[in-house]
């Protein structure tokens, strides 16, 4: 298969989001492929993985039911599936365009390139969401935002078409008004006030901006994530001086916890615990941050 | 076995480690910083400025630094476990849902709640057999039975009730767990919390329940003192208990209790609180009561059934005390269990003439505290005092050991007060003479007399049933408590097991040894029989056992025929050591009549069919019996006399001034 020339870009740009559209993305953009090779570090830049890539694709999926955001967060460590929506659109979305343009196209693999340090993708997902501007990088911990539709989860396409570029946002919706009111009150913002770990911190300028972004992403991980836990938590055990202390090191509660999303991969707490989010008014009150807020936009309308 | 590269493989040295770590760990996406909004921006220039502080990999940072990429992966590696706080998750797991984190009241695993070394050996002591124990729970002998929760059900279902009556005042169950949920949060602010042991030295008080429900919300360990301890008990007691407080009168009738407990010298004891005057260097009681910062207030967690919550020390006739730890299965359990084969309701107005230091008396609030009924409160027991308070508070459920009864039927109290508001009696503490069963059953007519067994270490193993029947009732002590079962070994010595059994003595290895059979049986001590109904009817204590030149027997029926004797108030009979016959009985005896003798009680006992070679062969009379607080007598407190070196001893009298 080769890069079908004949393609009427334009045309075969609005296909492609139409088609996204329609199963299910919130917000669809398509990245400029040179700014993102100018960005991404070497080995995580789109032609390290695409040598011919010319267009970036992406996409974003509703993050929360409205529901969603008041349960447990132990619960909701269980609603990151992003499988299950972002990257089944895109993946269809890959085949789409192979099948309609004869032009090569990938699903761009979300996962971690571990072998270059900790939590570092293969790709950033983020990046092309930002560049694509259908995200905007919030002070809790760049986590991207979106004015309509809040918090969502991203995937990407990449294929061999070439399509126009979209352009990053003009305006970035975080901070909002009222977490400036409440930095200007407490010198915090929600996000960075009870985020469980305090792995948030930052300034907001004058004009209301944000100033600095401050993410202490090994706190963060260290919590949600527990990457980590099970060496330290093997060589407590190994470290122990007697039978009692190795059992606690190894059998406690936590660790319990831990051996069991282990041993059967549960999703549960292994991602984010959202409490930045639940507490975040762009990603939980923006206009379609959820099912049913887009719903009555849409009797509205 | 698998192993990766060593450190010498990849060249990495615990110097380099120590010297690139912080650098390394910074420099990685374990910190990330982002000034303005370069990206979005398209500033590529502040882009490239900024960009390793937005996080590098580690071939970046290879390249940067000057290590290989494999170098900097380890030491990062290395230096993430350094630093990891694998109890950060904790913070989780009770968040969202409208909870917000608040960093300030956090705790961190650290800094959380310990048991300390004596609370903790105290739950060790904990131990059941893992079979029994499944059976209890799938029997559903164990459940989740505690006093705080049996408190707060009844302040759900009944506040207005009255839970506990005191001369003319009447406190309801939902004044009851105010002031109990104020003393506990007390409590908690004198440094006292779960697993300390607290001593309670009042008498029957409404303080005094006050007192043992604040002591359980903590989940807290109650220990009691009798009203007659002194220093010495105070010492031994609050020492081997490891009390950390002890709640007294400042003046328990001209003993200055508070200042006895004050004065000791126990490293473990860190406060006296005392009812009554002041006394400097003591925590007022009402003080803690009327504090304002409340167990549910705090956010005291509320204890659980399997927490021990009382050490109570035996009363039984041995001359030195053992430790009885019960968790809530073990003594809840027997009292939910007991109440309806009991026929108890939230109707009855219940009485215990025992002080709550004994467990008998404790059985009795447990019952009430159960069904929701009102503990009608008798201070300190006088027979005229049991009797008005009988008659006052119109008891329907009374508790009382047999010398109480006695004493109310020698005063012909029965007949001068109007009891005839109850509906159950139920003696236990000692032997119940069959006679006074019948006679207290002749001037209670309306009323159920039921023997009930039970010591510390079983609370109530058998007893009687109301239907039973004054026979049943006056010749035995019924049958098992429901999770009970009793067996009487080859010896006729009665043996308990079940779930209302304790697991073994504190701190007494030795004590443990000789209470248990191999197979797990609890050894009472007491001689028993079986009916044909399968009562169960007790006669004696195996220790009161006389083995004269190989013959043995129970002294109990001569004991009972003295006490009937017109000269005698109260006799024991007990082996006295003989180095020709090996044991011979004494006797003591409290006498009516000065010019009471040997030679007279033996001719009497003779005329009542008695045998020769079971006459006592001394006499010593004393002036008062050594009693428990269920009045049953410490027959290892009574002081032998010196023996007489003879083939044929006379007959002696000595009399103890």
């Amino acid at each position: 298969m080769t890069g079908n020339n004949s393609v009427d870009a334009k045309e075969a740009k609005q296909a492609i989001l139409d088609y996204c559209l329609r199963k299910g993305a919130l917000a669809v953009g398509v990245a400029d492929v040179d700014a993102l090779e100018r960005i991404a570090p070497a080995g995580h830049r789109p032609s390290d993985i695409m040598p011919k890539v010319k267009s970036v694709i992406s996409i974003g999926v509703g993050g929360q039911t409205q529901g969603a955001w008041s349960v447990p967060a132990k619960a909701m460590g269980y609603f990151g599936s992003t499988e299950s929506r972002a990257y089944t659109i895109a993946y269809g979305a890959a085949f789409f365009i192979e099948g309609r343009y004869q032009t090569p196209a990938i699903y761009c693999p979300p996962d971690m390139d571990n072998e270059k340090g900790p939590r570092v993708p293969l790709q950033s997902l983020k990046l092309h969401a930002e560049v694509a501007g259908i995200g905007a990088r919030s002070l809790a911990g760049d986590i991207l935002l979106h004015p309509d539709f809040g918090y969502m989860y991203f995937a990407s396409i990449f294929t061999e078409l070439a399509l126009a570029p979209d352009q990053p946002m003009a305006e970035n919706p975080c901070p909002a008004p009222s977490c400036v009111s409440m930095y200007r009150s407490i010198g915090r913002t929600p996000c960075q006030k009870f985020c469980p770990v305090q792995c948030l911190s930052g300034h907001i300028d004058e004009d209301g901006r944000q100033a600095e972004m401050h993410y202490d992403m090994a706190a963060c991980a260290e919590m949600s994530q527990q990457y980590e836990a099970v060496p330290a938590v093997l060589a407590k055990a190994m470290a122990a001086e007697d039978t009692q202390s190795r059992e606690d090191a190894l059998f406690d509660p936590d660790n319990k916890m831990l051996w069991y999303k282990m041993s059967v991969g549960s999703g549960g707490l292994l991602a984010q615990c959202f409490e930045c989010m639940r507490v975040c008014p762009i990603a939980t009150q923006s206009p379609l941050a959820d099912p049913i807020r887009r719903a009555k936009a849409k009797s509205e309308a | 076995m698998a192993r990766g590269l060593s450190r010498q493989q990849i060249g990495v040295t615990v110097a380099m480690i120590d010297s690139y770590g912080d650098l390394i760990f910074q420099m990685s996406h374990n910190h990330q910083i982002r000034r303005g909004d370069p990206i979005r921006e398209m500033d590529f220039t502040a882009i490239e400025a900024r960009r390793d502080e937005l996080g590098m990999s580690d071939g970046q940072i290879a390249e940067r630094i000057g290590l290989s990429e494999m170098q900097v992966m380890y030491i990062r590696t290395m230096m993430e476990r350094r630093r990891f706080h694998t109890n950060y998750f904790q913070r989780l797991l009770d968040l969202g849902g409208g909870k917000r984190f608040r960093q300030e009241r956090f705790t961190a695993h650290e800094d959380r709640f310990q048991y300390h070394d004596d609370a903790f050996a105290l739950r060790e002591a904990m131990t059941f057999d893992p079979g029994r124990a499944r059976h209890y729970a799938e029997q559903g002998w164990w459940a989740d039975d505690t006093l705080s929760g049996w408190l707060a059900r009844n302040v759900a279902e009944r506040p207005d009730a009255p839970a506990v009556i005191f001369d003319e005042v009447v406190m309801d169950y939902i004044s009851l767990a105010a002031r109990v949920d104020r003393l506990a949060g007390g409590l908690h602010g004198l440094g006292l919390g779960a697993g300390d042991v607290i001593a309670v030295q009042l008498p029957n008080l409404p303080d005094y329940l006050v007192s043992y429900l604040a002591i359980a919300r903590l989940g807290a360990v109650m220990t009691t003192l009798y009203m007659p301890h002194r220093a010495r008990e105070f010492e031994t007691l609050l020492g081997h208990s490891r009390a950390r407080s002890v709640i007294c009168l400042s003046d328990a009738g001209g003993f200055p209790a508070a200042q006895t407990a004050l004065d000791l010298d126990l490293d473990k004891l860190q406060s006296v609180i005392t009812i009554g005057a002041a006394v400097p260097g003591a925590v007022p009681f009402e003080d803690l009561a009327a504090g304002a910062a409340s167990a549910d207030k705090l956010g005291l967690p509320r204890p659980v059934a399997a927490d021990p919550f009382l050490l109570l020390y035996t009363s039984g006739t041995t001359a030195s005390p053992k430790a009885v730890p019960h968790n809530s299965h073990t003594m809840l359990g027997n009292a939910r269990l007991g109440a309806a084969e009991h026929g108890l309701s939230a109707d009855d107005v219940i009485l215990s003439a025992p002080p709550f230091g004994h467990l008998f008396a404790l059985y009795s609030f447990h019952l009430a505290l159960y069904v929701g009924a009102a503990n009608l409160l008798l201070p300190a027991f006088t027979p005229p005092g049991l009797a008005s308070t009988i008659e006052a508070g119109r008891a329907t459920a009374l508790f009382a050991a047999p010398a109480h009864m006695a004493a109310c039927l020698d005063m012909g109290l029965f007949d001068k007060h109007d009891c005839s508001s109850l509906t159950l009696a139920i003696l236990s503490g000692s032997a119940v003479p069959d006679d006074m069963a019948r006679a207290v059953d002749s001037k209670l007519p309306d009323c159920a007399i039921n023997q009930l067994w039970g010591m510390t270490e079983t609370q109530g193993g058998l007893y009687c049933r109301p239907g039973d029947g004054i026979e049943t009732a006056a010749t035995t002590a019924g049958r098992p408590a429901p999770g009970a079962e009793a067996r009487i070994s080859d010896d006729g010595e009665l043996q308990v097991r079940g779930s209302m059994l304790f697991p073994g003595y504190f701190d007494n290895p030795a004590a443990n040894a000789a209470a248990f059979t191999e197979d797990g049986w609890f050894r009472s001590g007491d001689l028993a029989s079986l009916d044909d109904q399968d009562n169960i009817a007790i006669t004696g204590r195996i220790k009161d056992i006389i083995n004269r030149g190989g013959v043995k027997y129970n002294p109990r029926e001569i004991e009972d025929l003295l006490d009937n004797h017109p000269g005698v108030v109260q006799s024991a009979i007990v082996p006295m050591p003989d180095k020709v016959l090996g044991e011979r009985a004494c006797c003591f005896a409290v006498a009516s009549d000065p010019d009471i003798d040997l030679d007279g009680l033996c001719q009497y006992l003779l005329g009542h069919g008695i045998a020769k070679t079971k006459l006592p062969e001394r006499l010593v009379l004393v002036a008062e019996m050594p009693l428990t607080p269920t009045r049953k007598i410490i027959k290892g407190r009574l002081s032998l006399p010196e023996p007489i070196h003879s083939q044929d001893p006379k007959r002696d009298e000595t009399k103890n001034a």
